[in-house]
């Protein structure tokens, strides 16, 4: 797909309503965007029995991306139309000069086309990838037990999952959706349990002797990277998905926990307190020295690898309390962009999954811009994210 | 030569913990799974089975015992002050055949899943020790509970005080 690159000088007339920057930020992030960033568009009505729920979906998910901003006809640089007929769509987005931007047609359901047209408008304008159509799982409190809940990124068709009235946590979700591993105290001691979502039918995978838990899907969903301390300590092991073909992967005397797959799932950043307070290592799929990441922070802990594999998102703790850092690969600068806990990246480069104060919290890490996704659960802890 | 003697402190430092792979590894013969990968065991004693229908969380352990081990703040030292509970649990288990759970807790402030991982190395910590005073390894299992269940749900420095524990269960 080529990728457009906008900077439209009329653009920046037609920004509304400007980004501003979190009040309890701890520090302002040093990425700020302009008014130029974001590219004008034009939403035509779309057409047939449903269109106006497509554009309406269409909508909130470009909205949601922080790369545009909806204006009218007169003032867009590109122009956004759609037909819908039966379960189909036929998709079209045009520049000023009436020229095909992008033509496709979608079937599914109502929300599958408005979060498929939805994503190929982002990618095909920005080259990034969107967030429609990706889930989020965490733990919530409500009934008084945590138990773990699944939804739509933008908090849409919440829905509790398990009902196992014990202490239920860190779940994960694969790539595609389709599975969700958790930590579940059902036995007694931390096992970890695999839900395929399809079929509603659930294992424990790990279960061996101590604790299991803190399960994370490798990019292609066949392996999880977890901790399981049978040895005598807590270290990161590799296992594939039906629970067989334990490895390794720390030798330490330390606590290793949050692994997280690189993009590629050759790599995974974990937390481990080796040396010190905890702190974020990387180290190779395959084995070998792990390698401390320096962020200049003395507690880092529950790391996550960004989609497009440039940025390392994670908790921070100080005297005043959690807070979202995030460390860019490329120049190793570490920012710290928000209070909360739990940073988990999607499909999206610039949106951060997190809680804080029992909410269920969206973070653009471009503008410092945060919305409330879910909140009335108790506490909201330990997101997931699909990709 | 500083560098040979470096080499040939390094050379010792290895042929020592290979000894002491070797007699963990004969000494604390984990379970079924165990150590399967490598026996490298330099880093703790591996975990026995666990024994099955057993549970912390229910009737089939005794937890009035003994008194919890408490910690320092993102510590899974045993503190000189707290050793002397082993003591007891040490006396307790060398003369007599039950096994027993230690399941470690810490307090709230800190990442879950890190404070998982934390409470199962308090456990841990305390099983090594319990190990150092003659118990058997294949007696001693552990669990973590992390931040849940506080035997103390206040906020400040003395509810977290007695939050940060390892407790001790005798299996029935």
């Amino acid at each position: 797909m080529r990728k457009l690159l906008f900077s439209f000088s009329f653009a920046l007339l037609a920004a509304g309503t400007p980004f501003s920057l979190p009040l309890q930020a701890q520090e302002v992030p040093t990425i700020t965007i302009t008014k130029g960033d974001t590219i004008a568009l034009a939403l035509a009505p779309i057409s047939g029995p449903d269109g106006a729920q497509i554009s309406k979906l269409v909508e909130k998910h470009l909205n949601a991306s922080g790369y545009f901003n909806i204006v009218p006809d007169s003032r867009a640089s590109m122009i956004v139309s759609g037909s819908a007929s039966g379960s189909q769509l036929q998709g079209s987005v045009n520049d000023r000069s009436g020229s095909v931007v992008l033509s496709r047609s979608y079937s599914g359901s109502t929300a599958a086309r408005a979060s498929a047209y939805a994503n190929d408008i982002i990618e095909t304008l920005t080259g990034n990838r969107g967030m429609a159509g990706s889930k989020v799982a965490f733990v919530a409190t409500r009934t008084g037990k945590k138990e773990i809940y699944l939804a739509d990124y933008d908090g849409a068709n919440l829905k509790q999952l398990t009902h196992d009235n014990t202490i239920s946590v860190a779940p994960a979700l694969s790539s595609d959706g389709r599975k969700l591993a958790y930590t579940s105290y059902l036995h007694g001691y931390a096992d970890i349990y695999l839900i395929d979502l399809v079929s509603g039918a659930r294992n424990r995978i790990v279960k061996f002797p101590g604790t299991n838990s803190g399960a994370a899907f490798s990019p292609d969903g066949s392996r999880i990277a977890c901790t399981v301390s049978r040895d005598g300590n807590p270290e990161l092991y590799l296992l594939n998905t039906n629970g067989s073909g334990a490895r390794r992967l720390t030798r330490t005397a330390g606590v290793e926990s949050s692994p997280a797959w690189s993009p590629d799932g050759s790599e995974l950043v974990y937390a481990s307190d080796d040396r010190g307070g905890p702190r974020i290592f990387r180290v190779s799929a395959s084995g070998g020295t792990p390698r401390m990441i320096s962020t200049g922070h003395n507690y880092c802990t529950k790391p996550s690898w960004s989609a497009d594999g440039r940025r390392i998102a994670f908790n921070v703790r100080n005297s005043s309390g959690f807070s979202i850092a995030v460390h860019d690969l490329a120049t190793g600068s570490t920012k710290v962009l928000a209070s909360g806990r739990d940073p988990i990246w999607g499909p999206s480069p610039r949106h951060l999954i997190y809680s804080s104060d029992g909410n269920l919290m969206l973070l653009d890490v471009q503008t410092g811009r945060q919305t409330r996704l879910i909140s009335g659960l108790g506490q909201i802890t330990e997101p997931a994210w699909t990709r | 030569m500083l560098r040979i003697q470096q080499t040939l402190r390094s050379l010792l430092t290895l042929a020592l913990a290979l000894s002491l792979a070797a007699c963990a590894s004969s000494k604390n013969k984990g379970g079924e799974y165990a150590g399967v990968d490598d026996g490298d065991f330099i880093t703790g004693s591996p975990l026995p089975d666990r024994l099955d229908g057993v549970s912390f969380l229910d009737g089939s352990v005794d937890k009035s015992q003994f008194s919890p081990v408490y910690f320092a703040f993102d510590s899974y030292v045993v503190e000189p002050g707290e050793s002397r509970k082993l003591d007891a649990v040490a006396d307790f288990l060398r003369n007599s055949n039950k096994e027993i759970i230690i399941a470690g807790f810490t307090d709230e402030r800190g990442t879950a899943e890190y404070n998982r991982g934390l409470g199962e190395k308090r456990a841990q910590a305390v099983r090594s020790h319990l190990l150092s005073l003659g118990v058997s390894g294949q007696r001693v299992h552990t669990t973590s509970f992390g931040a849940e269940m506080p035997a103390d749900p206040g906020y400040g420095e003395a509810a977290w005080a007695k939050n940060r524990r390892a407790e001790f269960g005798v299996i029935r």
